[in-house]
């Protein structure tokens, strides 16, 4: 029997450090775009499916287009590398985009839709109580969702772990640099290495709902 | 004290709201009218809740909203106290932080919340949710939360909606006591003509986006200036007219005699005064009694007339009634026959308005 070290020595370390970037950035981002989303803001049709598009759309055709626009030849990856002289694709960064544009869409919506569910009135009643929009937002609007953004998280963080289309593409899957757990078993079903890939895929499973109770009991808080 | 001043056009996909609407800084303004005719709106327009595409809002010497010259404060700069119709408490703050939520800085948080508590009654509630709230705590805490945050202007959407009818008396009665020396214009939006005869002072009639009749509550409700208006402030016996003949207006229910100023053109309404109609055995209008109500005072009597419209009067506990079921016929004096338009042409508003004041 092949230890589980040895099946993937890096490779839980690196999901766990994409997972932990990707929930601040969710924190911050998707908490923010879900708020935005809710409010009639100018181009809010425009965002919403620019935000809502991993949703529906194959998530390797998504990391093919990333992969164009952030390589070294592409319009964003192009100015990176005359400007800062960095390199997005294959590196740590790169997984952390590839989930992030993933489970934003599953973080945002259900807090939008939270706010426009329950919490539009409130959001109101705090203007006209002489508040602004980021106070409101930290307030009553926080708070008063708190249960949809932990589910957004879950469901986010969830599918982060789980990411495979939009990470090969943009990451490289490159063994011992970019090889994230779901990587790792997609590449020892390739190698015929069933006994790692089922010892991975039951601790990808182990640590999905370790998050998941986590997360929950929080949301009862 | 500041007055406040708007001059507003508003336009959704099926609605359209354009009106001049002055609210003095005492006594209590009510907005009556039927659903959908834009009171709820124009609360939030005051507020700033909604963008008008044209208009000018003006409290005292400050404006609040000019569209010609870009001037749109956002709501938290109009110092609007605005009490929403399902209340909008916060539901996970206290009693007690709900009502501080508003409070300016430099004011004294604690002092200012147990006096309003125990304004309105609501010092053994100060720790609870709303969650753990009566109808009528919530709606307390509503108005403690607007009063609180020392507003310029209270508006209020239907506050006493969502109250069971048995302790809406109480409500008012307090809303009035914890708003009479506000000192501030008060507009209250309702549906309720128990709420506007009990609380307010002045009454404005909206229908279709417009206002129709703006005045003193007596005023207002002894001449509501044309059919339409009649209605939405409950008169009963408004009856379409079909014919004048000399002074006698027909109709497929009947024929009345009324005093009608020669130089008026004929209008098309008359309204039927509940209060005079007795029964005789001569002339009068043919009815068929349906219901009788002793109401206290006085006897309530359902009747429908020839075309089977419906006819309300009340007659004096010392007056013979007819049998529910029986036929019988009306003396209608002259003055309990006034006529009216269907609409009037322009809007009757005894407050002035902005735009030519």
């Amino acid at each position: 029997m092949t230890s589980l070290v040895a099946c993937a020595p890096a490779s839980l370390a690196l999901s766990l450090q994409v997972a932990g970037v990707v929930l601040l950035l969710f924190l911050v981002c998707g908490i923010a775009l879900g708020y935005l989303l809710s409010q009639p803001i100018p181009l809010r049709g425009l965002l919403d499916a620019i935000i809502s598009l991993p949703l529906v759309f194959p998530p390797i055709a998504i990391g093919f287009f990333l992969l164009m626009a952030f390589g070294r030849h592409g319009a964003i990856g192009g100015w990176l590398h005359q400007t800062l002289d960095w390199e997005l694709v294959f590196s740590f960064q790169a997984l952390v985009l590839a989930s992030f544009v993933a489970g934003l869409p599953l973080v945002a919506k259900p807090i939008q839709s939270a706010i426009e569910g329950s919490a539009r009135d409130l959001i109101e009643a705090a203007y006209t109580l002489g508040k602004g929009r980021m106070e409101t937002l930290i307030l009553v609007v926080i708070p008063v969702v708190r249960r949809s953004i932990v589910a957004g998280l879950t469901l986010g963080v969830g599918r982060s772990f789980g990411e495979v289309g939009i990470t090969l593409m943009l990451g490289g899957n490159i063994i011992g640099s970019t090889e994230t757990l779901s990587l790792a078993i997609y590449n020892r079903v390739l190698d015929g290495d069933f006994d790692c890939a089922a010892k991975l895929s039951m601790l990808l499973g182990l640590v999905s709902l370790g998050l998941f109770f986590l997360l929950r009991r929080l949301g009862r808080l | 004290m500041p007055d406040l001043q708007a001059t507003l056009s508003f336009a959704r996909k099926d609605f359209a709201l354009d009106l001049d609407i002055g609210i003095p800084a005492d006594g209590i303004t009510a907005l009556l009218g039927p659903s959908g005719c834009g009171k709820s709106t124009l609360l939030r327009l005051l507020a700033g809740l909604e963008t008008p595409h044209q208009g000018h809002i003006r409290h005292g010497d400050r404006i609040w909203l000019d569209r010609a010259m870009d001037i749109n404060l956002a709501p938290r700069h109009r110092r609007v106290g605005f009490m929403f119709q399902d209340y909008a408490l916060f539901p996970h703050l206290s009693v007690a932080r709900n009502i501080a939520f508003g409070l300016r800085r430099g004011v004294d948080k604690a002092a200012c919340v147990r006096f309003w508590l125990d304004r309105l009654s609501l010092r053994p509630l100060a720790e609870r949710k709303p969650s753990a709230l009566s109808g009528g705590q919530r709606q307390r805490v509503a108005l403690a939360r607007a009063l609180a945050a020392e507003p310029q202007v209270l508006l209020l959407d239907e506050p006493f909606s969502a109250v069971d009818f048995s302790l809406r008396q109480e409500l008012r009665l307090m809303f009035q006591e914890a708003v009479a020396d506000a000192g501030i214009p008060v507009v209250l939006v309702t549906h309720d003509l128990e709420d506007v005869r009990q609380v307010a002072d002045r009454v404005g009639v909206m229908i279709d986006g417009q206002l129709r009749r703006l005045g003193p509550a007596e005023d207002v409700f002894a001449r509501p200036g044309d059919a339409e208006v009649a209605r939405v402030l409950g008169w009963p016996n408004t009856l379409a007219v079909q014919a004048w003949e000399r002074d006698t207006a027909r109709g497929a229910w009947g024929q009345v005699a009324a005093s009608l100023d020669p130089l008026m053109r004929p209008p098309e309404v008359i309204a039927i005064h509940p209060d005079g109609p007795t029964p005789t055995s001569g002339q009068g209008l043919p009815v068929e009694v349906t219901r009788v109500t002793d109401m206290g005072g006085y006897h309530a009597l359902l009747c429908r007339l020839a075309d089977r419209s419906p006819l309300r009067i009340h007659l004096p506990k010392s007056s013979p009634v007819p049998r529910p079921g029986s036929s019988a016929r009306l003396a209608i004096p002259r003055e309990c026959v006034i006529p009216l338009r269907e609409r009037s042409t322009a809007p009757n508003l005894t407050y002035p308005n902005p735009r030519h004041a």
